[in-house]
């Protein structure tokens, strides 16, 4: 890889209880570039992507050794603030979930608690995300309605408009589209290739014609291992190791 | 047995075989619908008897005067009955209560829902428990002993049986409800809500203060409702230190003023009243108003609960009930409102650099918050949240220690053993002991069937509509009946009109009304707990409805019905105001004969002592621990039982 790299992980391990959910995962993210993490179920896609914004320091009971770096610090470093990380490194979830508050509060939540007060600023924050995350067209009318009686496509970019208007330099997305249909999929999908040009996307799919179709490079893992990790041409018609192959011509998982 | 009836189904039964089977579930269902309906019939009995036996009253006094009469004299020359002043205090009571207990609660729920480690989590529940588990004669016992002497020293008064006294008593007792529904309300956040702000880089504090709690808020106002209700219902607690003078503190913010509630006055006047007479009709008189206060805060509450169950459930789209830019300055009017109402409070109540201090206090931080980092507001927020827990966790083992230091003493085998002498000051409470446990026993023989039968009915044998709803208000409605009013009602029908007598089965009987909705809910809860599919897979194999209900239903439901039979043990041992003037004599050296014999029992004997026997401290002290531990073993085997369970199915 010769592009710059924004997160890197060094022989990364980590244990629910007594589960090992992730085996020494070494692997570099390339900065404006999309990554996919391809693997069957359980394999701890979504575990190593929450690594990445520390969300798993909200289960109890987990233990991680090695090193996750972004921006060329260790995230585990004593002084780290965790809050500053989580607003680099954004997050969109599985299953939408916005917030029980208006369109424009959903929005506006995040640039309020890094301090922003003044009601032009965020109206302006406002339109510029849901304009970003394609969406200020459909809901430009009923910005004070709740965010609840959106459909699940649109609430998925509403929470991707949510994320961008705290201005990370990394999106993590984890399975964003598994809750949609196929014409939702779809916007979303061409949302992530018009993001990928101010921000580093990383995401967590089981779909491989998504993986195919999206990224740049792919990263697969099996069983808490990251097995192969290289551009997603290479992965997808020339994969090194066997269980790349067994797995992306659909012969288990 | 089984293997015949299997086979008898698996043959294809015979026609007659079938009319049979056909006619045994329809009198099973019947059965079921006649004990869920009991609960509707009680509280419509409960209405007609405190109305036929308080209506004389309204008629001779007039509704208005009655209700708005500045004056209570009852056993004067010429009596007066006007309850104002008793309306006035139980408001201004409940109303102190809550300025105490609701912020304790909200910070000690926020604590143990979102800052609390399990392990700490695992200590904090439990206790909270225990909270609520003791009996309010012990808290009454407490406030008379402890806290009222506390009052009267620090503020150099004659007596300090107070409004003071009262509301944080009442508010003691109210922390337990509003803390475990807030906390329910506050853990119920989906999670999604609280990754989503974190992820955006939102602190711990402005996840909790910005979405959590907002989202939880509708939830937060039902427990303090709950509270609210706990609060005006209370009689025994509230009685022993209100002082219970019938007037209005002069000015109303004196909170050093004694007061007198309306669960008061039945409590105190109940027991030396001329039966049909015209006092006797005021007082019933006084139970209706109770009521319909206690009915109209709990239906809010369960209203409340509903909606917002509803509202997550079934309709995600609606519009917020106050547009947002309304709501703002709505908002921001009801917090100068109430800063306004907080500092004529302070000022008049408190001596001046004391509100001072307070009032630089929360100027400071109102100009001072922007200036501050997220990291140094995140401090005091939590300085603030782990001060209401600690301050929770003190009050629990300051009442704690009082009674088990200054119990254990008198604690021997005789004093377990033999009858009281010298009214109480010597001697044991043996019968007393006997004579609880009897109550309680009957009470929930007599519940427990009902209770679940209603249960079954509920969640088995109907979908949700008119008849579920109008049995589920008349199980909230007697959920939320003061206990005194079970007193007044059991003295009314069963003492007077069945012609019991005073006597063990009337306070049975009384007692078993009390906790009936207890036992209904808990067993509902734990029915609708079992997986709809267990249900399918049983039906889908040719049993009839009762065998499914009786083979696969209940067996695993046993643990959560039997948890809610050992807290209503607990709940039943405790009470004194439904056996005041139903069951119970203070004195008896005999143990009852039959159940028509009136008995003993602890709460009421302690009551006593501590009211009407000076000299008697060791005695009382013994009394209130011995009581203290049957009702807390009583929930202490609940909770056991239940974690035992728990953990069992989690495997």
């Amino acid at each position: 890889m010769s592009e710059s790299t924004i997160i890197s992980t060094q022989n990364l391990n980590l244990w629910y209880n007594e589960k090992h959910a992730l085996q020494s995962v070494s692997m570099r993210i390339p900065q404006n570039k999309v990554t996919a993490l391809i693997g069957p179920s359980g394999c701890g896609k979504s575990t190593l992507l929450r690594c990445f914004n520390r969300l798993n320091d909200l289960i109890d009971h987990v233990k991680i050794t090695g090193e996750i770096t972004f921006d060329n610090e260790n995230i585990h470093a004593p002084g780290t603030d965790v809050v500053y990380l989580r607003k680099k490194v954004g997050m969109v979830f599985q299953k939408p979930n916005p917030f029980p508050k208006s369109i424009y509060e959903n929005i506006a939540y995040g640039p309020r608690v890094h301090g922003v007060r003044d009601k032009g600023e965020l109206d302006r924050i406002v339109e510029q995300s849901l304009r970003h995350a394609a969406i200020w067209d459909e809901v430009k009318d009923r910005l004070n309605d709740s965010a609840l009686g959106l459909s699940g496509g649109q609430q998925q970019r509403l929470c991707i408009a949510r994320t961008l208007a705290v201005e990370p330099e990394v999106i993590l997305m984890d399975e964003p589209c598994s809750a949609l249909d196929p014409i939702a999929t779809a916007k979303i999908e061409n949302l992530i290739e018009m993001l990928k040009e101010e921000y580093t996307v990383i995401i967590v799919t089981h779909n491989m014609q998504q993986a195919a179709r999206v990224s740049d490079y792919t990263g697969f893992m099996y069983l808490g291992k990251l097995i192969e990790c290289g551009r997603t041409s290479d992965i997808f018609e020339h994969p090194k190791e066997e269980l790349t192959e067994n797995y992306i011509t659909g012969r288990f998982g | 047995m089984e293997s015949s009836k299997n086979a008898e189904s698996g043959s294809c039964a015979s026609p007659r075989t079938a009319r049979i089977s056909v006619i045994k579930e329809q009198a099973i269902k019947t059965v079921f619908f006649c004990t869920a309906f009991l609960a509707v019939i009680v509280v419509t009995f409960i209405l007609l008897f405190l109305l036929r036996d308080g209506y004389p009253i309204f008629q001779q006094v007039g509704i208005i005067p009655f209700l708005l009469g500045s004056s209570w004299a009852p056993t004067a020359v010429e009596p007066l009955f006007g309850i104002f002043p008793l309306i006035v205090g139980t408001l201004l009571v409940t109303f102190g209560a809550m300025v105490f207990a609701v912020p304790l609660s909200i910070g000690c729920a926020i604590y143990i829902s979102e800052l609390a480690s399990p392990r700490i989590k695992s200590i904090l529940k439990p206790a909270i428990e225990l909270l609520a588990g003791i009996p309010s004669v012990v808290y009454g016992f407490f406030g008379l002993i402890v806290l009222t002497n506390f009052i009267r020293v620090t503020f150099d008064l004659p007596t300090g049986e107070t409004w003071l006294a009262a509301s944080v008593l009442l508010g003691i007792m109210a922390l337990p409800t509003i803390i475990s529904v807030s906390e329910d309300a506050i853990s119920a956040v989906p999670r999604e809500y609280k990754e989503g702000s974190l992820a955006i880089g939102a602190t711990r504090w402005q996840t909790i203060s910005r979405v959590i709690v907002p989202a939880a808020l509708s939830g937060i106002a039902a427990a303090i409702i709950l509270g609210i209700g706990r609060a005006v219902g209370e009689t025994m607690a509230v009685m022993m230190v209100a002082g219970n003078s019938a007037i209005i503190p002069d000015p109303i913010w004196n909170i050093l003023s004694p007061l007198r509630t309306l669960t008061g006055t039945l409590g105190i006047e109940m027991g030396e009243v001329a039966v049909g007479s015209e006092h006797y009709s005021a007082l019933f008189g006084v139970a209706v108003v109770l009521l319909v206060i206690t009915l109209i805060i709990n239906l809010s509450a369960v209203a409340i609960l509903r909606y917002l169950h509803e509202g997550r459930t079934s309709r995600p789209g609606r519009k917020p009930v106050i547009p947002s830019y309304l709501r703002e300055s709505f908002i921001r009017f009801l917090e100068i409102g109430i800063l306004a109402l907080f500092i004529v409070f302070l000022l008049a109540a408190t001596p001046w650099y004391l509100a001072a201090l307070i009032l630089l206090t929360f100027g400071a931080w109102y100009f001072g918050r922007h200036h501050l980092s997220q990291h140094q507001i995140e401090i005091i927020a939590s300085g603030f949240i782990i001060t209401a827990t600690v301050i929770v966790l003190a009050i629990l083992v300051i009442i704690l220690q009082d009674i088990v230091i200054n119990g254990l003493p008198a604690l021997s085998w005789e004093f377990l053993t033999e009858p009281p002498k010298d009214l109480g000051r010597s001697g044991g409470i043996y019968p007393a002991i006997i004579g609880t446990l009897t109550l309680v026993a009957g009470a929930i023989a007599l519940a427990l069937p009902l209770g679940v039968g209603a249960a079954i009915y509920l969640v088995e044998y109907t979908r949700e509509g008119r008849v579920t709803r109008i049995i589920r208000t008349g199980v909230d409605l007697l959920n939320g009946t003061p206990s005194i009013v079970f007193g007044l009602f059991g003295f009314a029908f069963i003492v007077l009109f069945l012609n019991t007598g005073v006597s063990m089965l009337a306070g049975q009987i009384t007692l078993a009304l009390m906790v009936l909705p207890t036992v209904i809910r808990t067993t509902e809860e734990s029915l609708k707990s079992i997986s709809p599919s267990l249900r399918e897979g049983s039906l889908a194999l040719g049993a009839t409805k009762w065998q499914t209900i009786s083979r696969v239903v209940l067996p695993p439901a046993v643990p959560g019905i039997v948890t809610g039979a050992i807290l209503s043990i607990g709940r039943a041992a405790g009470e004194t105001a439904p056996i005041m003037f139903t069951a119970v004599v203070f004195s008896s050296r005999f143990l009852p004969d039959s159940v028509f014999d009136p008995v003993m029992a602890l709460p009421y004997h302690l009551f006593i002592l501590a009211t009407n026997v000076p000299g008697s401290s060791a005695n009382k002290y013994g009394t209130a621990l011995v009581l203290l531990l049957m009702v807390v073993g009583f929930y202490s085997i609940a909770i056991y039982v239940r974690s035992h369970f728990q953990n069992k199915a989690r495997g």
